[in-house]
């Protein structure tokens, strides 16, 4: 089959965080076919619809193909040499005149840990500020934060292959065959093979008709559904008694706490019958083995950090961590999100979540990277937005990120970008936030860089490229290392695999990290300095100091936005399976054949109530915004509750969402929004003659 | 097909639900036809996914024509082929102006093929909605309007104390309850030595060990009552004169190996045998039978009765399964066997019905006696039934090793009319055909099996002198085609070649034939594939200038 | 437990298949309706090899490994018989297969040449609603890959097999193509498609292309 193409090349996939190998068949300069790599260790000869057929993309006829520089309302197309000299000549003068601290960057999850850590120096090196973030910041910053209190490190504890090994699982706040469809379906399969599965979610998902039982929260309490598991495993001799006294820490607390929790309690606030959470803690703690897994359904809430604290308290009382088969699995959604994390892309930490303060580590760097660094807490995205706005940021450095797309308060975010005396945007297309650069440099897709991806099971996997960026589009690290030249700091590597050397020489946990070693089965971090990586996390001891693992004794409290008069329905937003995210990229291909529009699903007693019918226009007012889009109705959400997916710029899901966000890590508050859902007047049979709105 | 559909069809099967194959047949009873809206029906109610059931729908020929208000079916199978050479199907074709398959305009009336009714003994049948008529004058009354029902045939035993043929009446089941262990019963069945009835052979007590050892949250007993073989109605009567004898046994086989429920799968073409079958079971009930604590043993036991969708595979054990869970009736590899994973995949006897009607005279009167039944032959008795061309045809409860002319000539009276025996095909459209030159072999497994042939599920099938046998090589492999049930690809498509062969006018070539035989017997997945030669090889040795070979 | 394949012993486990025993000694014999995805299905007969006691040749695919069995996959009945089922698969399809695919290596290794016997073939029916597979029906030999693809790894039950005998094919959802069935357009179907009965459409329109 392969001798058919001019080249057959191995690499992984750029969609989301399961991080299918995948083979890339190329012919005649494009992208004709790709297949699922047999022996992928997170795919094992399976893919889905985007990795496997939405590569379109890369040769989409409105691909960025030349550097962009703005000319008055719009842009012209510039050579490299003055793109760069421009970058360089503005950054220079606003470090000069508002110091470094007045630039931030913002790293995309979606390239690789090379182009990340790259963006890290620049930022860091040659620029001198720690203002640089990525967008697990509006994802799954809580799991982060959380479970590196909890257990010491910042990761999945365990493999999707745990799943297999587990007799029972608890899916939380996640919807698989939708989100990671590879690992959804690998849950599926187990089901019918005996795995007892319990789902958690506003919404019945498609793994509930597989599952043993559903439970049904009210949006933003899931602290309490943990907390009433919690205390039926406490109630009922679930405990693993000698587990908690040797390995643990802090149950005491908890213990009090929990009491309160009875089955009825929690019923109050949550609204599920008692009776099902006490058979939902049975189901797991009962299981010789037990997994939960996890998604943005926890963490985008204002105590989504304190949730996935509360899931590591239930995996520590029962003991159901550090073995195969009792695995935490925080579904990270972007192929990279895990990587760019790793990779120091944050505003606080260097590599592998060391703090920018910590002397030893800011030191290590120093000597690599011959400048002095600062040891002061950069800004977060938020933080970001709130400093244009009120003139202390002056430049953001943007790169595969749409922001006036994906982050909330759509309003907001596009006033700080407008604030900003320059924005340089790298990117592979011109999209919401494009339109307020100052600069466009064309960028590289997945399919035509070299570097690693970090998955979901902390595996850092080699992605190669099958093609070339197209026009005089650049790869993104080739990018950064000359803006970096530019700027005077010159990072000294040919290839990605030189940076890679780098981190692995600067940090201890990637100590025997090199894309040689990685080949094609990957490595799981932590790694040895011999190479030998890490499948299950916590099989003796706990990354704390101690080795203990960490309990919180975090009670209920009430979520950031709840419905009342006004706004009596509460929206949940989340992924459709056909698109990713901001749909940037599969709306360019045959997936948008397949799924050309989103729609708000709505209980048919609230439909009713409020004159919807099915496919009928509707409008949707939060408290900072209002949009429009189609109604379907349908039983598998709650009355009181409605969903939506934010594929489409059309639609401005985002506008809705407010400022409410996570209390550790400021991760958006997305899955709580009251809402009021009316149907829209049809349209009049005369339309005035209007300029087309400006799209904002 | 896959063990997902299985486990999916297994948890709707916990909470009662009916299958696809079920739900399809009632909508086309109903209004015969089955759309898009049926099958989607079908998919809620059984849990089994659309695409499934489309495939289901597709699967069985009750389900793939459509009915007028009046339909007819007409029996193509062997018996009827040897009365009349298929005249009769042309004389109804004709009279009613409508091919096989078809609808009329109108939507009055429709024609399909059957095979087989059951009313071999006086062939040829037509079936016209639930009544079957048959024997002379069948057509003429059919095309009159004044279809009568056919008479059922004679059920004779030669024994003076008949075993098979004595009206069930529990007393196998009372003394087992009451004196022996479940594991004694195992072994005495195990000791008589009881071999399978349904053309398998294989001995019943060996499967039921395997069963009772296997693990498995629960355990089923299911009786294949799907002999389709065409020129046998062994089952159909056992069924419908004898179903408490049926249950009784089932029941035993429930005690010895573990199970508490058990399947009766009847076919289609016998439009009585589920009703009779299921009021049998009802005063079985009654009379404290079946159901909970039967007798007061503390052993549970009950029947569910199911009707097949027309697929003569469907007699293959895998495949009789997945009918019963209501899938497409193909066959599965097997290991794993029924013992150790069958229905919904659960450990599972199957036995033919007539393999299940001796364990009550083993249960009650021991290995030893069943032994003895029939002296210097195999274990047991075996019914036998003979097609029309005889003069005294009906089922017959025979000894083994008892010879095959004595069979013919002395018990059914040789043929009608004068007519002279040209050839026999013994136990179904798989087993081998005897000349009349060989009539003096013994009814026996070994026997038979020297002479090509096959003692089989019991059926003997007369074709008198007037038989053109390339004619009866090309029915035999129509029917083997048509029945292939299309997974394997030497029988899926190898068939349908042996079939061309012989259908066209040209000599056939031994050099072509001989290595399609062969890879037919060795390659196929099921005994259907392998079987089809037997009889095709029989006429080349036996009538090769005929068969117009080269 | 030890089993002897082509004169060389290799251990096993009572799960083993015979497949599974030759493949782990470096060995091989032809297959088509076999996939490592998915579970042995028996269908397609081309894995047949000679077993030392036994009546005739055995599948290898689901044919768990014995203690003491002695295997040989160059067995002259085996092979012979195999070629005659893969000439069968020729004899019903309208055109050659197309180089690449699997059932032209498969017929190409096993040196088949014009089939024997010939008769009826596949009607052609093309199906290409959907944005990237095509449905190519007169090339569906019934091997049942993409049905159990769609059923043992993806989980979406979206085909099936239609029809019976030599009409059997293969469809999506009640037969209204992959866009009006629960296909979730994974494309595992066409993946393991070994005659492009299933074929992504890039794919297709490179065949086109001379």
């Amino acid at each position: 089959m392969s001798e058919r193409f001019d080249s057959n090349v191995t690499t992984t996939c750029g969609y989301c965080g399961v991080g299918c190998r995948l083979e890339a068949h190329a012919h005649g300069g494009r992208v004709v076919s790709i297949s699922p790599a047999l022996d992928g260790p997170a795919n094992e000869g399976h893919t889905c619809l985007k990795g496997r057929f939405a590569h379109q993309f890369s040769r989409s006829r409105d691909r960025l193909t030349a550097p962009l520089i703005r000319d008055g309302g719009g842009f012209r197309e510039a050579s490299w040499e003055d793109t760069i000299d421009l970058i360089a000549g503005e950054l220079s003068r606003i470090k000069a005149e508002h110091g470094a601290d007045a630039i931030a960057g913002l790293a995309s999850s979606r390239a690789t840990n090379e182009d990340c850590y790259a963006m890290s120096r620049l930022m860091r090196a040659a620029i001198g500020t720690n203002n640089l973030d990525n967008c697990s910041r509006v994802c799954h910053s809580p799991t982060s934060f959380a479970l590196r209190k909890a257990f010491g490190l910042s990761g999945a504890t365990g493999s999707f292959t745990d799943i297999d090994a587990a007799g029972a699982a608890i899916i939380i706040g996640a919807n698989p065959t939708e989100g990671h469809p590879v690992v959804g379906a690998r849950i599926k399969q187990a089901t019918m093979r005996g795995l007892k599965l319990v789902t958690i979610d506003p919404r019945r998902i498609e793994l509930s008709d597989y599952g043993v039982l559903h439970l049904s929260p009210r949006p933003g309490t899931n602290a309490a559904v943990m907390l009433g598991l919690a205390h039926v495993v406490a109630r009922d001799g679930l405990l693993d008694r000698d587990f908690v006294d040797r390995r643990t820490d802090g149950y005491d607390e908890v213990e009090a706490l929990i009491a309160l929790y009875t089955p009825e309690h929690t019923e109050e606030i949550t609204s599920i019958p008692g009776a099902d959470i006490e058979a939902a803690a049975h189901i797991y703690a009962e299981a010789q083995e037990a997994s939960i897994l996890w998604g943005l359904g926890v963490t985008e809430h204002k105590y989504g950090s304190e949730v996935v604290r509360l899931i590591c308290n239930l995996a520590l009382m029962t003991g159901k961590v550090g073995r195969p088969g009792s695995a935490l699995l925080p579904l990270r959604g972007q192929n990279n999100v895990q990587g760019s994390s790793d990779m120091g892309a944050l505003p606080d930490t260097y590599t592998a979540y060391r703090a920018v303060s910590d002397e030893e580590v800011a030191r290590s760097f120093e000597q690599c990277w011959g400048v002095p660094l600062s040891r002061q807490k950069g800004f977060t995205i938020p933080q970001m937005f709130n400093a244009a706005v009120d003139g202390r940021l002056k430049a953001m450095y943007i790169f595969g990120e749409d922001v006036a797309q994906t982050d909330p308060n759509t309003a907001h975010v596009i006033a700080a970008l407008d604030s900003l005396e320059f924005l340089v945007c790298q990117d592979i297309f011109e999209t919401e936030t494009t339109k307020y650069a100052d600069v466009i440099l064309p960028a590289s897709a997945f399919l035509e860089k070299s570097g690693t991806f970090t998955n979901a099971e902390r595996r850092m996997q080699l992605v190669a490229p099958a093609i070339d960026p197209p026009g005089e589009a650049r790869t993104d690290f080739e990018i950064i290392l000359t803006v970096s030249r530019a700027l005077g700091h010159d990072m000294g590597w040919r290839t990605p695999a030189d940076a890679m050397d780098e981190i692995a020489a600067l940090t201890p946990q990637y100590a025997g990290v090199s894309h040689e070693r990685i080949g094609r089965r990957g490595l799981q971090w932590p790694v040895a300095a011999d190479g030998t990586d890490s499948p299950t996390l916590y099989q003796e001891s706990f990354e704390l100091p101690g080795g203990r693992g960490q309990f919180a004794p975090l009670p209920y409290k009430e979520p950031g936005d709840a419905a009342d008069d006004e706004f009596p329905l509460i929206l949940v937003t989340g992924r459709r399976l056909q698109h990713y995210n901001a749909g940037t990229m599969t709306r360019r291909t045959g997936n948008l054949e397949l799924l050309d529009r989103d729609w708000l699903e709505i209980h048919p007693d609230d439909a009713a109530r409020l004159w919807i019918s099915d496919g009928r226009r509707v409008s949707v007012r939060s408290r900072v915004g209002r949009i429009e889009t189609e109604a379907r109705v349908t039983e598998r959400i709650d009355p009181g509750h409605v969903f939506t997916a934010f594929h489409f710029p059309e639609v401005r899901t985002n506008l809705l969402i407010g400022s409410s966000a996570d209390v550790n890590t400021s991760c958006p508050e997305y899955k709580v929004v009251a809402v009021d859902v009316r149907p829209v007047a049809e349209q009049p049979a005369y339309t005035p003659a209007l300029a087309e709105p400006a799209l904002s | 097909m896959s063990r997902n559909l299985v486990e999916l069809v297994r948890r709707q099967h916990t909470v009662q639900a009916p299958t696809a194959l079920q739900v399809l047949k009632a909508a086309m009873d109903a209004r015969g036809e089955i759309t898009d809206e049926d099958r989607r029906l079908a998919a809620e109610a059984s849990g089994l996914p659309e695409a499934a059931v489309y495939g289901v729908s597709t699967f069985y020929d009750d389900l793939r024509a459509p009915r007028g208000r009046r339909h007819i079916r007409v029996c193509t199978g062997t018996a009827c082929w040897a009365a009349t050479a298929d005249a009769h199907v042309d004389s109804v074709r004709d009279g009613l102006g409508l091919t096989l398959g078809e609808r009329s305009e109108d939507g009055s009336v429709s024609l399909a093929e059957t095979v087989c009714l059951g009313f071999c003994h006086s062939s040829p049948a037509i079936r016209d909605g639930d009544r079957i008529d048959a024997g002379p004058g069948a057509v003429e009354r059919l095309l009159g309007g004044t279809t009568a029902d056919a008479a059922e045939p004679e059920w004779i035993s030669v024994l003076e104390e008949p075993v098979l043929t004595r009206p069930g009446d529990w007393s196998g089941l009372a003394r087992a309850l009451a004196e022996l262990e479940p594991e004694q019963l195992l072994a005495e069945v195990k000791d008589a030595n009881a071999r399978g009835r349904g053309g398998a052979g294989f001995p019943a007590g060996q499967k039921w060990e395997f069963t009772r050892a296997s693990p498995g949250e629960q355990k089923f007993i299911v009786a294949n009552g799907d002999e389709g073989d065409p020129g046998s109605y062994i089952d159909k009567y056992l069924i419908e004169r004898n179903p408490m004898l049926l249950l009784e046994g089932m029941a035993l086989a429930g005690y010895a190996v573990g199970a508490e429920h058990g399947f009766v799968l009847v076919r289609s073409e016998y439009p009585h045998s589920k009703p009779i079958l299921e009021a049998a079971a009802a005063q079985a009930r009654e009379l404290g039978w079946l159901g909970e604590d039967i007798a007061g043993s503390g052993f549970d036991f009950d029947v569910t009765v199911l009707e097949g969708g027309g697929s003569y595979v469907v007699g293959e054990e895998t495949a009789l399964l997945a009918c019963v869970e209501g899938l497409r009736g193909t066959v599965s590899a097997r290991p794993p066997f029924p013992a150790q994973k069958g229905l919904f995949g659960m450990p599972t006897v199957v036995n033919n019905t007539e393999t299940l009607i001796n364990v009550p005279f083993i249960a009650r009167s021991g290995a030893p006696a069943y032994r003895d039944l029939s002296p210097g032959g195999s274990p047991g008795t075996k019914l036998i039934c003979f097609n029309e061309r005889f003069a005294r045809p009906g089922v017959y409860e025979v000894r083994f090793g008892t010879s095959m002319r004595e069979l013919c000539e002395d018990l059914a009276g040789g043929l009608i009319d004068g007519h002279e025996i040209k050839a026999l095909q013994i136990g179904g459209p798989l087993g081998g055909i005897l000349p009349a030159s060989r009539l003096d072999v013994g009814f026996d497994f070994d026997a038979l099996k020297a002479e090509g042939c096959m003692v089989g599920h019991g059926g003997i099938v007369a074709f008198d002198e007037r038989t053109d046998i390339r004619a009866l090589a090309r029915h035999l492999l129509r029917f083997g085609a048509h029945e292939s049930c299309g997974k394997c690809f030497p029988c899926r498509i190898g068939l349908t070649r042996a079939y061309e062969m012989f259908g066209a006018e040209q000599p056939v070539e031994r050099a072509r034939l001989e290595p399609l035989l062969e890879t037919l017997e060795l390659a196929s997945l099921c005994a259907h594939g392998s079987g089809m030669p037997a009889p095709i090889r029989s006429l080349v040795a036996h009538f090769p200038d005929e068969l117009g070979l080269i | 437990m030890q089993v002897t394949i082509d004169g060389n012993s290799v251990e096993v486990s009572s799960e083993t298949t015979v497949l599974e025993a030759i493949r782990s000694l470096g060995g091989d014999v032809p297959t088509l309706c076999f996939d490592q995805r998915q579970a042995p299905f028996g269908a397609c007969r081309v894995c047949l090899v000679g077993v030392e006691g036994a009546p005739g040749p055995i599948p290898a695919c689901t044919t768990p490994c014995r203690d003491g069995m002695t295997i040989d996959t160059g067995d002259a009945t085996a092979r012979r018989v195999v070629k005659a089922v893969v000439e069968l698969v020729l004899s019903e399809l309208p055109d050659p297969p197309a180089e690449h695919t699997e059932l032209a290596v498969v017929a190409r290794g096993l040196g088949v040449g014009e089939p024997r016997w010939t008769g009826r073939r596949h009607e052609v029916r093309h199906d290409q609603r959907h944005p990237y597979l095509a449905f190519q029906h007169e090339l569906c030999i019934s091997c049942g890959r993409c049905v159990r693809a769609c059923d043992e790894v993806q989980g979406a039950f979206a085909l099936t097999a239609t029809g019976r005998g030599f009409d059997a094919n293969v469809a999506a959802g009640l037969d209204a193509g992959f866009r009006n069935s629960t296909c979730v357009s994974c494309g595992a179907c066409a993946d393991t498609c070994p005659t492009d009965a299933i074929i992504e459409i890039t794919l297709l329109q490179m065949s086109d292309v001379p």
